[in-house]
């Protein structure tokens, strides 16, 4: 009953003011808000407008996509509720193992694994972490994997902070921010995302250019979509995750996959974060 | 000093197209100068507003992040702004704190971040005072501030390739068409001077052409149209006809003066006739009373002889003199001799002392014209024993050597008055009253290219003239 008046509302909403998705209006329960990450290509408004569509034919309900700068942000608008889902990093998901449930994992070139890259300028004869000492590397964001724990954990298994092996460190707060900055000059070095790197120099071939890959992680667990773990059972939540499930079999999701470069979106396991984990306990472990 | 003579040389039909080219020029220079200013100003103008726009903007965009020393954001901002402004101009931007270190540039590899800003301030302007230097770089330093508050600099490095090339083009487009206009103005300025001033140019060429003689223009060639020129060269042309008849006067009065000459000797010549006549009608009233006694007719008749032959001498040398100049001879002593003959009358009407000593041979005379040298000493003779008066004294002296023929003359007389000496020495203008003989004098020795030189020594006056001998002595 009350799930019906629920879906009835939201029907009238996304009628009346489908274009109307602020937070004045975040008081009515109708609207299904999902929270994007600067995994993304944070640019690219086609992306995310396909993605919404795609996702709302999923659900059969209008959706609102927010984006928010940093993991930190999305983690706490999940667990405070402000938003009901969120595609965010395998590290701010391990942090917040106990709270948060997977929905869904994206599946790259045949697996839901993606790695971390270290990036330099094209010039740089570097070949090695060890040889970027004393130079400035910029991270993506201190709760990302790849833009930051995994750089962050190799130097800790030496016994080092990246505050005292690098000259300098900035946040960029996106993963394309930490190749205009190696590009650039900005820093010597860069520790991004790996997926990103490579939707990258199809997208924006000039700008990978300028940088090249030294360094290359293991295969670790790809950004996964998740969920506040108690309203997993919730007809919104589950909504979502059918429809994450399903995008590889709807025309729209389809675009939508392949606009970012991806196959498909899988239940996924927990086991496919080992490898985070790890680095996680490295890093913590000192 | 020098290239002004030379300028003035020029024909004034070269010189006032040059003129006229050297103000268009001026003019041009001074045209451009506006131009190429004004186009500074308007530069500048544009510079500083972009310069200004530039800072503002970047103010507002970044002070909070400057505030939270925000080394990606102020970076960010940069980068985009560079993308996203249009054209070249901005170099390179940097951005510092307040303590002058670098927190971001957009292109952090010449700006380092943590690097002291300082080193990019050096020649920097504000936006305001920018202005273009002929650098093709130019540096704008302003103060970043945030809610009124200076928090930090910004310096920014501005490419103004474009606006030096589009001064350049301006200066040349300026340097060849004012020269083209120039050179067109001041050929058109030539031809149309070159046609105006071309009955000057005429009158000019009439002058310099005629050698001393001017040549009258052709009454086709006067521009009726300008009534001024018309003016000036009819009178030219009275002046040429003026000055020809004065020749011919001259010319004629010198003519005459050979005659002249012999009339002031004609009293003398009558009593140097008349004395042998008295002595020899004598002699022939002797002969008639004595027929019969053969030793006083012989004496007689010797006396008639000799009186006989001295009239016939006398006769000859008047008949010389006016027959010389239409023969050309040259000179011979005999000729000196003629003249002492034609004189002696003359000197002994006044009771003078005749001092008369010839030195030069046959062979000195040589090459000299008989006509002219004679009729020079006549005429200093003839003045020399005027001016001596009764009882005075008159000499001649002639002597030959070294390529020259010297004659002097000496009197006693008062002297020579300025007039005489005008006459004698100089070639200007001759003052009214008096004669032409000593004038004569002066152009017979001036045609010999001899000299005349003139001294007064106590009482006495000495003419010296002083003739080249041109073959004699080398001959």
């Amino acid at each position: 009953m009350k799930s019906r008046r629920r879906a009835l509302l939201m029907g009238l909403a996304a009628a009346a003011a489908p274009f109307v998705v602020t937070r004045g209006w975040a008081q009515g329960p109708a609207l299904f808000r999902f929270a994007l990450t600067p995994v993304f290509l944070d640019n690219d408004a086609a992306v995310i407008s396909a993605l919404r569509a795609a996702l709302a034919e999923g659900m059969g309900q209008d959706i609102e996509l927010v984006q928010r700068r940093t993991y930190q942000e999305i983690s706490g608008a999940l667990l405070d509720g402000s938003v009901d889902a969120a595609w965010t990093c395998g590290y701010p998901y391990l942090q917040h193992k106990t709270e948060l449930s997977l929905l869904g994992v994206p599946v790259w070139r045949g697996q839901p694994l993606y790695q971390s890259y270290l990036i330099v300028a094209q010039d740089d004869p570097a070949t090695a972490l060890s040889d970027l000492r004393g130079g400035a590397h910029a991270f993506s964001d201190p709760d990302s994997n790849s833009g930051f724990l995994v750089t962050a954990s190799d130097l800790a298994r030496d016994g080092q902070t990246p505050d005292q092996f690098f000259s300098r460190v900035i946040f960029t707060y996106g993963h394309r921010n930490v190749v205009r900055s190696v590009a650039g000059g900005l820093t010597r070095s860069g520790s991004v995302d790996g997926y990103v790197w490579e939707a990258l120099s199809s997208a924006e071939p000039d700008l990978t250019a300028r940088t090249k890959v030294i360094v290359r992680s293991e295969w670790l667990g790809f950004p996964p979509m998740v969920a506040r773990a108690d309203r997993m059972d919730e007809p919104s939540v589950m909504a979502c995750k059918a429809a994450l499930l399903g995008l590889s079999a709807t025309a729209q999701g389809t675009e939508a996959l392949k606009l970012l470069s991806l196959d498909a979106i899988e239940p996924g396991e927990d086991a496919l974060f080992d490898g985070i984990a790890a680095r996680i306990a490295v890093l913590s472990g000192g | 000093m020098r290239p002004l003579p030379r300028f003035r040389n020029l024909p004034v039909t070269l010189r006032v197209p040059l003129v006229m080219a050297g103000l268009m020029i001026l003019l041009g220079f001074l045209a451009s100068q506006s131009v190429l200013s004004a186009l500074g100003k308007v530069q500048d103008a544009r510079l500083s507003e972009t310069a200004r726009l530039h800072v503002e903007g970047l103010s507002v965009a970044l002070g909070p992040s400057v505030l939270r020393q925000d080394v990606w954001e102020v970076y960010d901002i940069l980068d985009r702004a560079r993308s996203a402004y249009d054209g070249q101009r901005l170099l390179l931007s940097i951005v510092a704190d307040e303590r002058g270190r670098i927190l971001a540039a957009t292109d952090p590899r010449r700006a380092p971040v943590g690097e002291a800003v300082a080193e990019f301030e050096e020649g920097a302007a504000p936006p305001d005072a920018v202005r273009m230097t002929g650098d093709p770089v130019l540096r704008v330093a302003a103060p970043l501030l945030f809610q009124g508050r200076q928090i930090g600099q910004i310096v920014t490095e501005l490419d103004v390739t474009d606006l030096l090339a589009e001064r350049r083009n301006v200066s040349m487009w300026l340097l060849f068409g004012n020269a083209a206009a120039t050179a067109l103005l001041a050929f058109g300025g030539w031809l149309a001077v070159a046609k105006i001033l071309r009955p000057v140019g005429a009158l000019v060429s009439a002058m310099d052409d005629s050698q001393g003689a001017p040549r009258p223009i052709a009454e086709s060639d006067i521009p009726r149209g300008d009534p001024g020129l018309s003016r000036l060269i009819s009178t030219y042309n009275r002046m040429t006809t003026a000055v020809e008849s004065r020749a011919e006067a001259e010319r004629r009065l010198a003519e005459r003066e050979r005659f002249v000459s012999l009339g002031r000797l004609s009293s003398s010549l009558a009593h140097e006739v008349n004395n042998p006549l008295g002595g020899l009608l004598n002699a022939a009233d002797t002969i008639l009373s004595y027929s019969d006694r053969p030793e006083v007719v012989r004496q007689s008749a010797e006396l008639m002889q000799r009186g006989l032959s001295h009239l016939r001498d006398v006769t000859r040398a008047i008949l010389d003199e006016n027959r010389l100049d239409r023969v050309g001879q040259a000179l011979r002593p005999e000729d000196l001799e003629d003249l002492k003959l034609l004189f002696e009358p003359e000197v002994a009407s006044r009771a003078q002392r005749l001092h008369w000593n010839v030195e030069a041979g046959l062979a000195g005379l040589k090459g000299l014209p008989a006509a002219p040298v004679r009729q020079i000493v006549l005429n200093l003779l003839l003045n020399a024993g005027a001016a001596a008066g009764q009882h005075g004294q008159v000499g001649l002296d002639v002597t030959a050597g070294e390529g020259q023929f010297l004659i002097e003359i000496t009197d006693t007389g008062p002297g020579l008055g300025q007039a005489d000496l005008g006459r004698l020495l100089a070639s200007g203008p001759l003052p009214p009253g008096g004669g032409v003989g000593l004038r004569l004098v002066h152009d017979l020795v001036s045609q010999l290219e001899g000299e005349i030189q003139h001294d007064r020594v106590g009482d006495k006056t000495y003419v010296r003239v002083t003739l080249p001998l041109k073959d004699a002595s080398h001959a």
